[in-house]
């Protein structure tokens, strides 16, 4: 079979110079969705318990 | 179905599958094959991996979760941008890196052939189910609200799914996840506007997030921890951080897409863009749900959604009263329903007490038939209710995001039994050219064992739960060994095969005791790791 590797090359990502930048920027948002879904989930809740 | 609506579905699917099979044009190598040659961009990555995910279980299962049981299970994939990271940062360089074909290729190189073959047979077994499963659960529902014999339905399926991935390999399969994805959404952002337009004048849409929210629909997040409940915060980030680095870490049909990016850094990207956007759109889609509910208090939804069990209940002595029920159940819930929107006393208890008379009315009618409906209440709005033209596109995106899941499936079925079965074991020093013609005749036969599974596997439930409870049985193994692999360096071969035994051993012991299907990864993971460990430690102590 013929080599299965053109390239492994690694790189920077686009943008934040880091990948592990990136890595905490995507915590960071996980944890405002989280945030945004909690603060719906109270503001629609019945308001006796189901 | 209308005139119009067969043919834009059948004008959909011939356009989707020539498109695959240009995509896909000049697969005349293994390499090409399986990895595209490695040349996919970090977008395609993406959008394929949120594709396979967002199949027609989504669409049918996904949103019917949330009209029956609300939002709560989003919360099912609050652990995968986690995932996503951990993978981006450990399993894409390290593949990459390894020059492999398949992930269980890096497990011999690791640790040894036995190793290998196990997960290799593990992960044939669970994602061989997965894939007929995939081709089951939508085809029993399309051929009732196409009319069609379901296993002319499961024919037509399999056999365009074998077509485009027999001849285009895993670019044909790619690139077609990425335009289905954009249909997945245009037909998603349809019916959720036809959804809002669908409610009453004097009804604005927060007023349907009030009823909606005062039917316990809104239940995004659950704080409350409890080892019996599916989906809450803690179950959503630990059980699901754990299934979905399985599944993206483990499970070939996904790793085998950022295998072929064209750098480490695009595979990473793909993932990425997979954790940013996965968590919003199926948030949306579960809304979708909820104000399908909504629309459902105003308009009076059929006593029974699937249409064959409803002709069922029509034709017994009991449907009279039934319906009687029903009728005056629903307009006690539509006039509580009012009552909410303008703060009258006691509305809500009315509701709800009507609510209860009417979930009581439907259950009566799905004993008669024996029948679970979950599956047919967005396809029943959707053609419903939605306008013609529009229909036959949802359906025929329905119908090819089913396709895009199993074409995944197959292929990377294909991929494992060649690679880590018919050349490592049967066939060592052919030439390309012979693995390639192999690799087709695998898709064919897997495209095969999917339909004829498909055909015999029948009265699943919440497809969606179905699909992710038969994973779980077998992620926590897989994954417990490549964490081993990864970050053991110690772990001996012995001590990774005995670790997956007693992992699965582990996880079906666990499901004899609940049902909560998330922590059978976090169980079986945990107990690969640390009894591969213990024997790692105990051989390294006897030398």
């Amino acid at each position: 079979m013929t080599d299965p590797q053109r390239t492994v090359a690694d790189e920077p990502p686009p943008f934040l110079g880091t990948w592990k930048r990136i890595y905490i920027l995507v915590v960071i948002y996980l944890a405002c969705v989280i945030g945004l879904f909690y603060w719906f989930t109270k503001s629609f809740a019945p308001s006796s318990p189901i | 179905m209308r005139a119009l609506d067969w043919a834009v579905m059948f004008a959909w699917l011939v356009f989707l599958v020539s498109y695959g099979l240009w995509r896909g044009r000049g697969s005349s190598s293994t390499q090409e094959f399986m990895l595209a040659s490695k040349t996919m961009p970090w977008y395609a990555m993406g959008l394929s991996i949120i594709a396979t995910q967002a199949s027609a279980i989504t669409f049918i299962s996904t949103t019917a979760q949330a009209y029956v049981d609300g939002m709560r299970f989003v919360q099912f994939y609050f652990g995968l941008p986690l995932a996503m990271v951990i993978l981006s940062a450990t399993a894409v360089p390290i593949f990459h890196r390894a020059k492999v074909y398949t992930a269980y290729e890096y497990l011999e190189h690791r640790f040894d052939a036995k190793t290998r073959l196990l997960v290799t047979v593990i992960f044939l077994i669970s994602r061989g189910l997965g894939a007929g499963l995939a081709l089951s659960a939508p085809a029993i529902v399309l051929s009732v609200v196409l009319g069609w014999p379901f296993r002319v339905t499961i024919l037509i399926m399999g056999g365009l799914v074998i077509l485009y991935t027999a001849l285009g390999g895993i670019k044909a399969v790619t690139w077609a996840d990425v335009l289905q994805m954009a249909m997945i959404m245009l037909a998603l952002l349809i019916a959720f506007g036809v959804a809002i337009w669908m409610l009453p004048p004097d009804i604005s849409f927060f007023n349907a997030l009030k009823l909606a929210g005062a039917a316990g629909k809104l239940n995004a997040v659950t704080t409350t921890f409890d080892w019996n409940d599916r989906y809450n915060i803690w179950s959503g980030l630990i059980g699901g951080m754990f299934l979905a680095l399985a599944y993206f870490g483990t499970d070939q049909s996904q790793v085998q897409r950022y295998l072929t990016g064209k750098s480490i850094g695009q595979s990473r990207l793909g993932l990425i863009l997979t954790a940013l956007a996965k968590v919003p759109m199926q948030f949306f889609i579960l809304f979708i749900g909820a104000m399908v509910f909504v629309v459902f208090l105003f308009v009076r939804p059929p006593l029974v959604f699937q249409p064959v069990a409803m002709e069922q209940v029509q034709a017994s002595s009991q449907y009279a009263a039934l319906e009687s029920r029903y009728e005056q159940a629903f307009d006690q819930r539509q006039a509580a329903a009012r009552g909410i929107v303008s703060s009258a006393p006691d509305a809500l208890r009315d509701f709800r007490a009507a609510q209860t008379n009417l979930d009581a009315a439907r259950a009566d009618a799905l004993n008669l038939s024996g029948a679970n409906d979950t599956n047919y209440i967005f396809l029943s709005f959707v053609t419903r209710y939605l306008p013609v033209g529009i229909v036959g596109l949802v359906v025929a995106v329905i119908f090819t995001a089913a396709m895009s899941a199993i074409s995944g499936e197959i292929n990377s079925l294909a991929t494992v039994t060649v690679i880590d079965i018919y050349k490592r074991h049967m066939a060592k020093d052919s030439p390309d050219s012979h693995y390639l013609w192999a690799s087709r005749v695998a898709t064919v036969f897997w495209g095969i064992y999917a339909m004829v599974f498909a055909s015999t596997a029948t009265g699943f439930g919440a497809l969606i739960e179905a699909v992710n409870q038969v994973g779980s049985l077998f992620y926590g193994g897989m994954l417990g060994v490549f964490v081993l692999a990864f970050f053991v360096k110690r772990c001996t071969a012995t001590g990774a095969f005995v670790g997956v035994l007693a992992g699965e051993a582990a996880i079906f012991t666990t499901a004899r005791f609940t049902g909560a299907f998330l922590w059978y990864n976090v169980v079986g993971c945990l107990v690969v790791v640390a009894v591969g460990w213990c024997i790692s430690l105990v051989q390294a102590r006897n030398k």
